[in-house]
């Protein structure tokens, strides 16, 4: 396109009205985060845009302190249920991605398990919703019902088609001469696997984990299904910050939903350079 | 990829069997989670939906035999006006969601083709939305929808008297709302596939064109539309799969109402898993939903990979 000054002013205008429009919903979650209740309660009358006395209460409020008169301190704090999601994402990425890697490994170097790769687009194809009838009887069967072990099988399982794409992309990609010249070494192939390939690989190692990582915390309505009150993940949880007094505690949400936003964002941000590679199952790399 | 495979396979053969075995072991657990998630559940679901079982029956679901239906549940899901209103509701979200978005992002894309100064850090913005947790961004929408909130108070800055409106309990603007926040979250996934492949389309022949006096519009509906196609068909199909299971936002916005207004697919089951307990019903349309899924994606696959051999 022409460098014209028409153009440029064009392409700025819209750019920063994308902008507005994509960081309004954002911000205002954050503003009512550090709103105190008079602010932000159904009966608080005047709505402005940030908050008039920022304050810390509705984090100290969903960690168990009350610090207002208006409602009673929550039965149950959110320190559970984030470490229910940080147990469940971080295990559930470790089974994807191991399971993920070998397999990877397997298919790109041996060629074996050449129906992996269309078997898992289509795992990744059906709605959740579709085969959680079986899961929930499997799951209360094994006694992983509202475990965070429970939720971290079926995160691993429901990501494994990611972290096995991104990683055959990798792998595909990596040129093989040193692994080549450590076989007529005499190294066997799997020690070329662990001490060569794996270690040359943690950069897309992480880049794949952080990817994973970020479904494993999103996750909502698996988590729904098959937790019920010890483990159940951040998502669920908000839905119980309500009051009979005041009704939806908006500010403790927009605390725990700052909270449960803030790591996907920022290791988001950290991979972008991968997350084509992720969202399209390694067809394209950028 | 196969260049370099001469000197792996040579060496292979000096290893001898013992080796060639480590691919099999490798793929194992893959394998194993895949039989374990897809075929024996497939099976389960097979058996329920045939029987009226539900857990609240008392007995395990192994002997659900004893409540043999045959296809009973077929039947009624070919009758359930509410099964089929929610998949007409969520082709309708759909065939709203997904060209506005692809549309959006494609304009964001051509606009963020070439170097400007702040192209990185905005182009780093523009991607948030997507990385919020779905849920999360349900939660947000829903405050900014109430009708003291922020939605009204813009609206009424502009018409100039105070408007109230409930957005979520009116049927078409609750529809509205969810489609709303659908866009909002997922146009960044649009823009940062299209860019992707925007910036991959070789500069030479544009350059070529752009000497010969083509204009710009031609030369983008002539030289790079066409070398996108493949581009253009993932980013849809991404968006058409992931906008068929939509639930997290809409479910928290709404919970599928009011009434039935926002029902989609993934809500009604939902809803009847949870709070009717009708299992045998759901694993009717649950298998139903997978057959069909599977039959579309086999056709799909098959159309693409002919046209691609084709050009």
């Amino acid at each position: 396109m022409q460098r014209t000054l028409l153009f440029e002013t064009f392409r700025f205008s819209i750019i920063f009205l994308i902008i507005a429009l994509t960081l309004v919903p954002t911000l205002w979650m954050v503003s009512m985060a550090f709103k105190p209740i008079q602010e932000w309660s159904a009966s608080g009358g005047d709505l402005t845009w940030w908050p008039k006395n920022p304050t810390l209460d509705n984090f100290r409020f969903i960690f168990g302190e009350s610090s207002s008169e208006l409602i009673v301190a929550l039965e149950r704090g959110a320190g559970r249920p984030i470490l229910a999601s940080l147990l469940s994402a971080t295990f559930g990425t470790l089974i994807a991605m191991v399971a993920g890697t070998t397999a990877a490994y397997g298919l790109s170097r041996f060629n074996s398990g050449r129906n992996l790769p269309l078997a898992l687009i289509q795992l990744r194809l059906f709605p959740p919703m579709a085969v959680m009838i079986p899961v929930m009887i499997m799951w209360a069967f094994l006694g992983l019902t509202d475990t965070w072990w429970g939720l971290a099988l079926i995160y691993g399982i429901v990501t494994l088609p990611f972290a096995f794409w991104l990683m055959k992309t990798f792998f595909d990609d990596m040129p093989r001469e040193i692994e080549d010249a450590a076989l007529v070494e005499g190294c066997s192939r799997f020690r070329v696997f662990l001490k060569i390939t794996l270690p040359m690989m943690r950069p897309a190692l992480a880049s794949s984990a952080l990817f994973v990582f970020i479904l494993n915390w999103s996750d909502y309505l698996i988590a729904l299904l098959l937790t019920t009150r010890d483990w159940v993940t951040i998502p669920v949880y908000m839905a119980s910050l309500s009051s009979s007094m005041t009704g939806q505690l908006y500010g403790a949400k927009a605390a725990l939903g700052l909270i449960a936003a803030i790591p996907p964002v920022v290791m988001g941000i950290a991979i972008q350079k991968h997350l084509v590679r992720g969202l399209t199952f390694g067809a394209l790399k950028e | 990829m196969t260049t370099h495979t001469s000197t792996i396979e040579t060496v292979d053969k000096k290893a001898g069997g013992r080796e060639a075995n480590l691919g099999l072991w490798l793929t194992l657990p893959t394998q194993l989670l895949v039989v374990f998630i897809a075929v024996f559940p497939i099976l389960m679901q097979l058996y329920i939906s045939l029987t009226d079982w539900s857990p609240l029956d008392g007995i395990q679901w192994w002997r659900a035999w004893e409540l043999w239906n045959t296809f009973a549940n077929y039947t009624d899901l070919a009758a359930d006006s509410q099964f089929w209103g929610a998949v007409g509701r969520t082709f309708l979200i759909m065939a709203i969601c997904v060209p506005v978005e692809f549309l959006l992002g494609l304009g964001l894309a051509i606009l963020f083709v070439d170097n400007f100064p702040g192209r990185k850090i905005l182009y780093s913005v523009l991607l948030v939305p997507m990385m919020v947790v779905p849920a999360v961004a349900g939660y947000m929408f829903y405050m900014l929808f109430q009708s003291g909130g922020p939605v009204n108070d813009l609206l009424s800055i502009f018409v100039g008297y105070p408007v109230r409106i409930a957005w979520l309990s009116d049927p078409t603007l609750a529809l509205f709302a969810i489609i709303v926040a659908d866009i909002w979250q997922w146009t960044p996934l649009m823009f940062l596939v299209l860019l992707a492949g925007l910036v991959g389309v070789p500069e030479d022949q544009q350059q070529a064109a752009t000497l010969l006096g083509a204009s710009w519009t031609r030369r983008f509906f002539t030289i790079v539309l066409p070398r996108m196609k493949a581009i253009i068909i993932i980013a849809l199909a991404i968006r058409v799969i992931e906008n068929f299971k939509i639930f997290d936002t809409l479910f928290i916005m709404t919970n599928g109402g009011p009434g039935v207004a926002t029902e989609t697919i993934s809500v009604y089951i939902y809803k009847i898993t949870q709070q009717d307990l009708i299992w045998g019903y759901v694993a009717a349309i649950a298998l139903a939903i997978l057959i069909v899924l599977s039959l579309v994606s086999v056709f799909a696959i098959k159309l693409i990979a002919s046209k691609e051999q084709a050009s």
